[in-house]
């Protein structure tokens, strides 16, 4: 008797009048499916989700959390990750309503994902394995390391797990890693290579050389990088016989020429054959495998110390020859190579391989040289949190000044200051008002985490 | 603030079935004695009974005519159609019926949209004839049918009803912008008479809300409820003070079937309830009992992340807008009994 609602709605699409209904009809028929429908809808079946595992850290303070909602909500939103670090250090876990804010951001920032692996506890990861946009937190340690972590953890557990065995047993460690190596994810080989950079020492050479075998140019590239670090290693004796042709004393100066090829004992050493975009290929070149000598090579073979090669004119391949010492100063922490090539040229990347101390000094000898510009918020950038009491000093009467002159162009330096500054600096800057209300914030901040 | 709030609640109504005061001060402005005043809004208020009714017989007319060629070209020609058709319902004095025909445009998102289309019509066909028929409907009913055409109903006249006094849990809330105006619903909860209630309230976009509800808290108040067969929208008629009484009760999933139908009874036209419900897991896709018995949530809900973050996977409270097209969750409870807003 009743007309099949699929019925009604075919009808209604090809038109009443062309199935012979009057649509009156047809509309009141519709009228009352619509109604007994959605009054008579029973209830289907539903999955739900396996309950997550019992936390295991205590929540965060209700100040604190409140604050990190404000936040999530745009508040000072670029203190976010000391929140974050902080909360983490704590061993606090945050309020479940705000973790699926956190993952979203931690999705876009990788930055952030170690201290999300630690607060969101085992709501977190519970969520985690729900949404693949977050699975990369299952990759972060959590804070809580089982027996048998090594067998059975997740991945960022193995990792917090090699870490801490390598701290103190560094040789432990490189057996243990040995020994399943083959069964290893590449991502896992990666880290678990650099993981090797505490404790380096020429007891890990033969176990990193093979590694330089690996089918992935990452695994490879992160052994490269430390076996660089050993002067003594059969990967530093091949690069500085390469580099010996490439790069030589000409009269009172430097010259460089490309390899000319990139063959495969060079790709096994790390070099990247493709250059990224808009670099010159030979070039491209030249600069790895001066990345990848050992600084100790070039006062011997040069025939000068680093300071004096570090304001050398070196003609055609400045750039890459420079680019490749400055990488090489990172790679190989090396303090007086960093300092020689700071003075030729300011590049914020050396300052992290000075000791905090002299780092906060150069960067205020530069701020008080320099105007405020891009550059020198770049530089000031590379220098982590809480900047010494010289530092800060040097910009807060940069930012004055510039305040002064150039409002404009002081936005920047103020909201950086803000970030690094000591809080309990908040109530020295009222002559900053913005500044004293970001170290105010912070200051608030800590306090409530404490 | 409040009394800002009220100001605009009242010129803010076009639509929502309230006085119109502009209207209402031009017929001051024309009659000068009280007599002739009265006389004056008779005859105002027959002209739009007129109005209403022409405006509606011809949506009657223009529905007929879509479902007899066919609405298959509704995803091409419906967005101009029903712009068209909704601005000649408001010139018709008919607010209620022109929203509901310019929100008909949501339908296409949905994959079975010439479904819900001819739901739609249906229901917009339904009300025309119980306009037309209104003197024959139960006097309730009757209520229904005019607020959902929009015909005004002056605060004084709701508050004149007797009120409902109870411990009402403010159990969600909503904000909405609609020409530069932010409406806010706040749904409540009765601890004792078990109904439920829908405070509306408007702001100019900017302004902060009508805050004096606040979620998760529990106030004794008279709600005084605007008349209709499934009484829902109320106003606060007097204020006793604030209860603290924790998270509300909640009913079952398996209850909200028959809590529905009597609704959908009493009003055909309902497309919005509020649920509390207690002891439901919230699935990716809707709440579950612990027998497994789901209700689905609103396609345009999305994974509810915050409320599946709270419960864990373990049974919560939650407060949820029921739509013919599934749930829209508002707010949860946490372990500690905090309110979370969804």
């Amino acid at each position: 008797m009743t007309v099949p609602w699929e019925e009604l709605v075919c009808a209604a699409l090809v038109g009443a009048d062309r199935r012979g209904v009057p649509p009156e009809s047809l509309l009141e028929q519709a009228a009352e499916q619509v109604v007994r429908t959605r009054a008579g809808r029973r209830p289907g079946r539903g999955g739900p989700p396996a309950p997550a595992a019992a936390e295991t850290l205590p929540l965060v303070p209700g100040a604190a959390a409140d604050r990190l909602a404000r936040m999530l909500g745009g508040e000072q939103g670029r203190l976010l990750t000391e929140w974050l670090e902080t909360a983490a250090a704590r061993r606090v876990r945050v309020p479940a309503e705000l973790i699926p804010g956190l993952l979203d951001l931690g999705a876009r920032d990788r930055s952030i994902r170690a201290y999300l692996g630690a607060v969101t506890g085992a709501r977190g990861r519970w969520l985690a394995g729900l949404n693949s946009a977050w699975a990369y937190l299952l990759a972060e340690p959590a804070h809580v390391p089982p027996d048998e972590v090594w067998q059975l953890g997740t991945s960022g557990d193995r990792r917090a797990f090699l870490a801490a065995l390598r701290r103190r047993d560094p040789a432990a460690a490189r057996d243990l890693l040995a020994r399943g190596w083959g069964a290893e994810t590449p991502e896992d080989r990666t880290v678990f290579v650099t993981i090797l950079a505490d404790g380096l020492g020429m007891a890990d050479e033969p176990f990193l050389e093979a590694v330089l075998d690996d089918r992935r140019r990452e695994v490879r590239q992160a052994a490269a990088d430390l076996l660089t670090r050993l002067p003594e290693s059969r990967l530093a004796r091949r690069m500085t016989a390469r580099v010996r042709r490439f790069v030589t004393r000409r009269g009172a100066g430097v010259r460089a020429e490309p390899p000319a090829a990139c063959d495969a004992a060079m790709e096994r050493d790390g070099v990247r054959a493709r250059p990224p975009a808009g670099m010159e290929t030979r070039g491209w070149w030249l600069q790895q495998v001066v990345a990848h000598t050992p600084l100790s090579f070039w006062p011997g073979h040069l025939g000068m110390p680093p300071d004096e090669i570090a304001g050398t004119r070196i003609g055609e391949w400045e750039r890459e020859v420079r680019m490749g010492w400055t990488r090489a100063a990172i790679l190989q922490r090396d303090t007086t190579w960093a300092r020689a090539l700071f003075e030729a040229e300011p590049l914020t990347d050396l300052l992290a391989v000075l000791p905090p101390e002299e780092r906060s000094q150069r960067a205020a000898e530069l701020v008080a040289g320099h105007p405020v510009d891009g550059q020198m918020v770049m530089m000031l950038g590379g220098v982590p949190r809480p900047w010494g009491p010289r530092l800060a000093k040097a910009v807060l009467k940069k930012i004055v000044e510039t305040t002064r002159t150039q409002p404009w162009n002081a936005g920047e330096l103020v909201r950086l200051a803000g970030e690094r500054f000591d809080p309990a600096m908040h109530t020295r800057v009222v002559e900053v008002p913005e500044l004293a209300a970001i170290l105010r914030f912070r200051f608030d901040m800590l306090e409530e985490l404490a | 603030m409040r009394r800002v709030t009220k100001r605009w609640g009242q010129v803010a109504t076009r639509g929502t079935g309230d006085a119109e005061p502009g209207r209402d001060r031009a017929i001051a402005i024309a009659g000068t004695d009280a007599g002739g005043r009265a006389a004056a809004r008779r005859a105002q208020a027959e002209q739009r009974e007129g109005r209403v009714a022409a405006g509606l017989s011809e949506l009657e007319r223009w529905l007929a005519d879509q479902v007899a060629q066919g609405i298959a070209q509704a995803r091409q020609t419906g967005l101009a159609d029903w712009d068209d058709l909704a601005r000649r319902l408001v010139d018709a004095q008919a607010p209620g019926v022109a929203g509901t025909v310019a929100r008909l445009s949501r339908v296409l998102h949905a994959e079975d949209w010439p479904g819900l289309l001819l739901g739609e019509y249906a229901l917009l066909h339904l009300l025309a004839v119980a306009h037309r028929r209104a003197a024959a409907l139960p006097e309730p009913l009757r209520q229904t049918v005019r607020a959902r055409v929009g015909f005004p109903v002056t605060r004084e006249s709701v508050l004149a009803t007797a009120a409902v006094r109870d411990h009402w849990d403010v159990v969600g809330s909503r904000d909405e912008e609609q020409e530069r105006l932010v409406a806010r619903r706040v749904w409540l909860a009765g601890r004792t008479t078990g109904r439920a209630a829908m405070v509306l309230s408007f702001t100019p976009a900017g302004q902060p809300p009508d805050a004096s509800l606040a979620l998760g808290t529990t106030i004794d108040a008279d709600l005084a409820f605007y008349p209709g067969a499934s009484p829902l929208r109320a106003l606060v008629a007097e204020r006793y003070g604030l209860a603290d009484a924790g998270p509300p009760p909640g009913t079952t999933v398996s209850r909200v079937p028959a809590l529905i139908a009597e609704v959908l009874t009493a009003d055909p036209w309902a497309d919005s309830w509020p649920l509390v419900l207690a002891g439901v897991v919230p699935c990716l896709d809707g709440l579950a009992d612990e027998e497994g018995n789901a209700l689905p949530l609103h396609p345009s809900a999305g994974v509810p992340w915050r409320l599946l973050a709270v419960s864990g996977g373990r049974p919560v409270t939650v407060a949820a807008e029921w739509t013919p097209r599934g749930l829209l969750p508002l707010t949860t409870w946490d372990e500690e009994g905090g309110v979370v807003r969804l």
